[in-house]
């Protein structure tokens, strides 16, 4: 009876087992390559970005037409916002004296600066879509009924904070489509009956669009919003898993 | 010898269905990479082919017009041409934020969760909803504008006059030649002590409250309010008279689908039919639109 014999290593068997079974990248991750349905669970179950996932999921969960990625795609945007505008943040200086100088500069001067400048704008627009979209798909697939009541709330407080993140953005620029826009919607916040007029002046830093406005929309725009939305993220993401991952019928 | 009897459950519990699970990597993770991928070439693409907007420097003195907020808001300051600012621009988005929140406290059955339109009818519901949310909001804003008096007069030569200009323009109702008003019924006391509550500096004066003029309330509370909460309790009405809407998640698919319907139509018409003074144009008259090359 012939016995199988061990074959001679190929030239990819080599170079597979120089790239992945080496001390180094055994350092870092502590499975091979997720080629094997083990590495492939050890990879989600054992890497910090990916373990938000759980290792297996229902095969109809991964049906494009069941979610359409709208609530992943909101948050890849908030990380390609995060990046393109940490990119913006080290050529511009919120001063009325520099901010529109500086946006020119950095369409103009800046090595792929405009490029920066439009992906920062476009994907704003592109996550308030999406965030929209989200919340559409998860009320007509029934998603937000329990166990998933809180998370919808904390969807609804992140939608929230997008429209708040894109406002605050849009004074930035301070040319005249930002000045105006921003006029016409901090007078619709001072409609407020009773507290209006002080949450206007509170948003403003006094009782029209200026320096001090600049500086208060700047800092909630690239510190406290982000963080704040950073946070609720967080609570909106863990819940996904502990309220037992995507909806699907009982 | 006597046996020891273990007892055990009678059946096992069933295990978990892993014919129809799959693994996350690579399943799910690909699918997530190839959408990031995909957005980030048509954003770049996007990026090379159209540039952010700039404007002229901010000045205060100069002021643009129309004076637009950013579109999202769009349909807020689109209804805030129809009614007080305080409704439009507060009450209304705080109240319907809060009812969005509320939604899983209202419909707490579980049921047909996981799928789209799960519910009988709920296709039927949500398409007809979004078509009088859409068309109905228009309806509204083309009559509270004075279009559909200006078309009635162009194409018909009818007029409704002076008695039934409210007919025509909701705001009409504040004229004493339309309606007889009594001369007390703009200022109705209420408070008679003078209070002020944050009440300072330019633009103040919402606060104070003192009196009622309810010609004003009337028109520039009571009808809006009374119109966005009739009519959507009237088109829940109709579905439940038809058999459409069954459960409190199909009241919910008709609110929702109809408020879909209004915030596109009141986006729209703020974002590319108002120009220069708020007034209706069509699109292509509108000189600033953002993003277009060479119009920014």
């Amino acid at each position: 009876m012939a016995v199988e014999q061990p074959t001679q290593p190929t030239l990819g068997d080599q170079i597979y087992d120089k790239l992945f079974h080496n001390y180094v990248w055994k350092s870092i991750f502590r499975t091979g390559y997720p080629n094997t349905p083990r590495n492939q669970m050890l990879v989600i179950a054992t890497n910090v970005f990916l373990h938000l996932h759980p290792t297996r999921i229902h095969r109809t969960h991964v049906k494009i037409t069941h979610t359409y990625c709208l609530g992943g795609l909101t948050f890849f945007m908030f990380l390609g916002l995060t990046v393109t505008g940490i990119l913006l943040m080290f050529y511009y200086v919120p001063s009325v004296d520099r901010a529109y100088l500086d946006i020119q500069n950095i369409q103009t001067n800046v090595q792929f600066g405009q490029l920066m400048r439009n992906m920062h704008r476009w994907m704003a627009h592109a996550m308030v879509i999406l965030v929209f979209l989200h919340m559409l798909r998860v009320f007509y697939t029934g998603a937000y009924k329990p166990p998933r009541e809180f998370n919808w709330v904390v969807g609804v407080v992140l939608l929230v904070l997008t429209f708040l993140l894109s406002f605050t953005g849009y004074l930035l620029p301070w040319d005249q489509l930002a000045f105006w826009a921003i006029t016409v919607g901090t007078n619709i916040a001072g409609s407020a009956p009773v507290l209006g007029p002080k949450t206007r002046f509170w948003l403003l830093g006094g009782f029209e669009v200026g320096p001090d406005a600049l500086i208060r929309f700047y800092t909630l725009h690239v510190i406290g919003l982000p963080l704040l939305a950073a946070i609720f993220m967080a609570v909106h993401f863990w819940r996904i898993r502990r309220d037992g991952g995507l909806a699907r019928p009982l | 010898m006597a046996t020891v009897v273990v007892a055990r459950p009678a059946a096992r519990p069933t295990p978990r269905a892993r014919d129809e699970e799959v693994l996350v990597w690579p399943d799910l993770v690909f699918v997530e990479f190839i959408s990031a991928l995909l957005f980030t070439m048509l954003l770049f693409i996007l990026s090379f082919v159209m540039n952010a907007p700039l404007l002229d420097e901010a000045n205060a003195n100069v002021t643009n017009d129309p004076a637009k907020a950013p579109w999202y808001l769009l349909n807020l300051q689109e209804l805030l041409l129809h009614m007080n600012a305080a409704l439009a621009g507060i009450v209304v988005p705080t109240v319907w934020l809060i009812v969005l929140a509320a939604f899983p406290y209202f419909d707490r059955s579980s049921d047909g969760q996981g799928r789209w339109f799960a519910d009988v009818n709920s296709v039927k519901n949500t398409v007809i909803s979004l078509m009088v949310g859409f068309w109905g909001t228009l309806a509204l804003i083309l009559w509270n504008s004075g279009k559909v008096a200006l078309w009635l007069k162009d194409w018909f030569g009818f007029s409704g006059g002076d008695t039934l200009a409210f007919l025509e323009r909701s705001a009409a109702l504040k004229d004493p030649s339309v309606v007889p008003w009594p001369d007390w019924a703009d200022s109705i006391p209420y408070l008679w002590f003078n209070l002020k509550i944050l009440d300072e500096g330019p633009g103040a004066g919402v606060t104070t409250f003192q009196k009622i003029d309810l010609p004003t309330l009337l028109v520039d509370i009571g009808i809006p309010a009374g119109f966005m909460v009739g009519l959507t309790c009237l088109l829940i009405y109709f579905f439940w008279k038809i058999n459409w809407v069954h459960t409190r998640r199909d009241a919910l698919i008709t609110l929702m689908s109809g408020f879909v319907g209004a915030f596109l139509m009141l986006t729209i018409i703020g974002t590319a039919f108002r120009g220069p003074g708020q007034d209706l144009i069509w699109p292509w008259d509108l000189r600033t639109l953002e993003g277009i090359p060479g119009q920014e």
